[in-house]
């Protein structure tokens, strides 16, 4: 007996440290993550199991009729549509944002480089909404575009409240994150690769495409998906910018909450399936990244 | 004998750790929801948790209906500083209420047509009619509203009805009726809004239609969302707020409000002429209710009673443009905004408007369905 106690005295504070280290490092940030990322995700889930409830109502999870009820055409069509809108902003600003960061990470003068990278975030330090608010008065009927357009006599153009003032919000809201992270990966470029493809006798275009490219496609995967995921989760822009047939699964989450028509189960449910989306994706891009970082 | 215990010093293995990990997760959800009797979302109780100071008070309500003036002198006479928060939506409201945001606000501002379901949750308290001064003074056809009988859970403090704004320049046509908007859609291509609604909208193609702005018929309800289909690819769109600049700047040249947004755009621009439909339309009432988690319910109680004060009732009405129920109020005003068909509808004009009343479950599940079909295809 004594034995075996003197034994567990020395055994504790190993014991002990090998615990107390992690738990100390852990402890704040994972109490945090506890209690509001995966608790509230847990009663999401729970709640999707739950047909037609609201606040006040009794939890009582009893199928899969909120799933099911996702596979309505109706439902299907906002998907669709919320999957188009994103799809459509990752293109723009994959367009938009890769000669941007070429010319900033490989072109641009280093000195100026940091400063023109902070001319290009500047825009996200105002909120989003008003960024929104600013695009209605200029894609407006009378707005700021179609009085420069009419100053030099071309016809107006009717943008506001449909698809294209949906696309040219999101596309100017995300751009920065696109820039950014192509930039990160632009500037790593091994410049000794394009040279030798140059003395080798390709072209520009076909140093462009089979040096330059492969070499950020790990970039250009984790900035389009960054892009794609915000652009999916993105209600305000479809909101403010849409008009009457811009209702994306964003939106009809809120809703299903916080608007006129409360049903928290379908919520839930939609909710459940926009991070399983999501989730899918990131271990793709993870999957597929590492890959290529490893052919490299 | 010495029982062979597992070694407690050794780490769990990662599978271990996943495997109690995932009891404990699965134990948190049989005691909290997959149990027989389950758990209560949004359960609202009055535990007791916030404290306010007696010289303190939250109020939860429109954008329109308080403002710093009003604050000031209420702090003046009654010593409590009354701090506002504001809400856009009753639904916003009623989910912010139930996700326990509620016990903060001494004073809340719903309308008339919420108030069964607040009252059913118990989520608001029963005035007690002894300690409110000037009732008498009220509109008599407010004090019986079917959803709040007798004012016993609300004291209205705003009223008006739904109707459309349209610019007369453009127009210069009459809009006199719901079914103009289908007749000149073409003209009014992209140019026209309605709110973001289910009610107001759903019961607005139901007047059209000769039925009630409150229908209770299913397949009625649904034809009135095929007819509004119709009109869709003709919208700009369905907004309650973004309307008003967009008319006033004249991007927009018709749009379904109410009257107490009309009533300062009309002003700021003459061209703009508010009507009532001729088949009918809502009206409606916003009310001060006390809330069950009232941290402050003497100061709520004195907050009705100074904002019911005839001199106070007509300085709020005419500084914010709201329509007072008040009628000792409504006499201190000008005549001419007495006389204002906009803000003080003739009763000609009222008897033509229906009260939007309480749905039960399964009939607004019919009116969201159709509003479902009619905003997300």
């Amino acid at each position: 007996m004594p034995s075996a106690k003197s034994k567990d005295k020395d055994r504790t504070p190993a014991w002990l440290v090998r615990w107390l280290e992690p738990l100390v490092l852990l402890f704040p940030a994972g109490v945090w993550l506890v209690l509001l990322l995966v608790l509230p995700t847990l009663i999401i889930f729970e709640l999707s199991f739950v047909p037609g409830i609201r606040p006040g109502d009794l939890v009582i999870p009893s199928g899969l009729g909120n799933y099911l009820r996702i596979f309505e055409p109706l439902t299907l069509l906002v998907i669709g549509r919320s999957l188009l809108f994103a799809i459509g902003t990752t293109v723009f600003c994959l367009l938009l944002g890769f000669p941007v960061a070429y010319w900033l990470g490989v072109i641009a003068p280093k000195r100026w480089q940091n400063l023109l990278l902070l001319a290009f975030v500047l825009p996200l330090w105002t909120s989003s909404l008003l960024r929104s608010y600013a695009w209605i008065s200029i894609l407006r009927p009378t707005g700021v575009l179609n009085s420069l357009l009419a100053s030099v006599g071309l016809p107006s153009l009717d943008l506001l409240n449909q698809m294209p003032a949906v696309l040219i919000g999101m596309t100017y809201s995300l751009l920065p994150y696109m820039v950014l992270i192509l930039y990160a990966s632009l500037e790593k470029l091994d410049r000794r690769l394009l040279e030798a493809a140059a003395d080798l006798g390709a072209t520009p275009a076909q140093t462009f495409w089979w040096v330059t490219v492969p070499q950020v496609l790990p970039g250009l995967a984790a900035s389009s998906l960054l892009v794609f995921i915000n652009a999916l989760g993105d209600f305000v822009n479809p909101e403010l910018l849409g008009g009457p047939s811009s209702m994306t699964a964003a939106r009809l989450i809120y809703n299903k909450f916080l608007g006129a028509t409360p049903d928290w189960g379908m919520g839930s449910a939609m909710s459940t399936m926009l991070i399983v989306m999501v989730t899918l994706s990131i271990a793709l891009l993870i999957k597929y990244g590492d890959r290529r970082a490893t052919d490299l | 004998m010495i029982p062979v215990l597992p070694d407690r010093s050794l780490p769990l293995s990662r599978r271990q750790l996943l495997r109690r990990s995932m009891l404990g997760l699965s134990g948190l959800m049989l005691s909290g929801g997959l149990s027989s009797c389950g758990w209560r979302l949004g359960n609202v109780q009055n535990r007791g948790i916030i404290q306010s100071a007696a010289n303190e008070m939250f109020i939860y309500t429109w954008a329109q209906y308080v403002d710093q003036e009003l604050l000031k002198a209420f702090q003046t006479t009654s010593g409590i500083r009354a701090v506002t928060e504001l809400f856009d939506s009753n639904e916003a409201m009623l989910a912010a209420l139930q996700a326990g945001k509620g016990a903060t606000f001494s004073i809340i501002y719903p309308s008339e047509y919420i108030i069964p379901e607040m009252r059913d949750k118990k989520l608001i308290l029963p005035l007690d009619q002894s300690r409110l001064a000037g009732l008498t003074n009220l509109l008599p056809h407010l004090r019986q509203s079917p959803n709040d009988p007798g004012n016993r859970y609300g004291i209205p403090f705003s009223w008006g009805t739904t109707g459309l704004v349209y610019n007369s320049e453009k127009f210069p046509e009459a809009i006199t009726d719901w079914d103009d908007l289908w007749k000149y859609k073409e003209r009014l291509k992209r140019r026209m809004t309605l709110l973001n609604d289910p009610r107001e909208v759903l019961g607005a193609a139901l007047k059209s239609m000769g039925y009630s702005y409150n229908e209770k018929n299913p397949d009625l309800v649904k034809k009135a969302g095929e007819k509004l289909l119709t009109l869709k690819p003709y919208l700009a769109n369905f907004t309650t707020d973004a309307w008003r600049d967009q008319i006033v700047a004249g991007d927009l040249w018709v749009a379904m409000g109410y009257s107490s947004d009309a009533g300062p755009l009309l002003q700021q621009n003459p061209k703009l002429k508010y009507i009532v439909p001729q088949s009918g339309s809502s009206r409606w009432v916003d009310l001060m209710v006390i809330p069950t988690t009232a941290p402050n319910v003497e100061g709520a109680y004195q907050w009705i009673n100074f904002v019911m004060q005839p001199d106070v009732a007509a300085a709020t009405a005419k500084r914010l443009a709201v329509t007072t129920p008040n009628l000792a109020a409504i006499e201190l005003l000008p005549a001419d905004v007495q006389h204002d068909p906009v803000a003080y509808p003739p009763p000609e004009i009222l008897d033509r408007c229906e009260a939007m009343a309480f749905l039960d479950r399964s009939t607004a599940e019919v009116y969201d369905q159709a509003w479902l079909k009619v905003t997300s295809s």
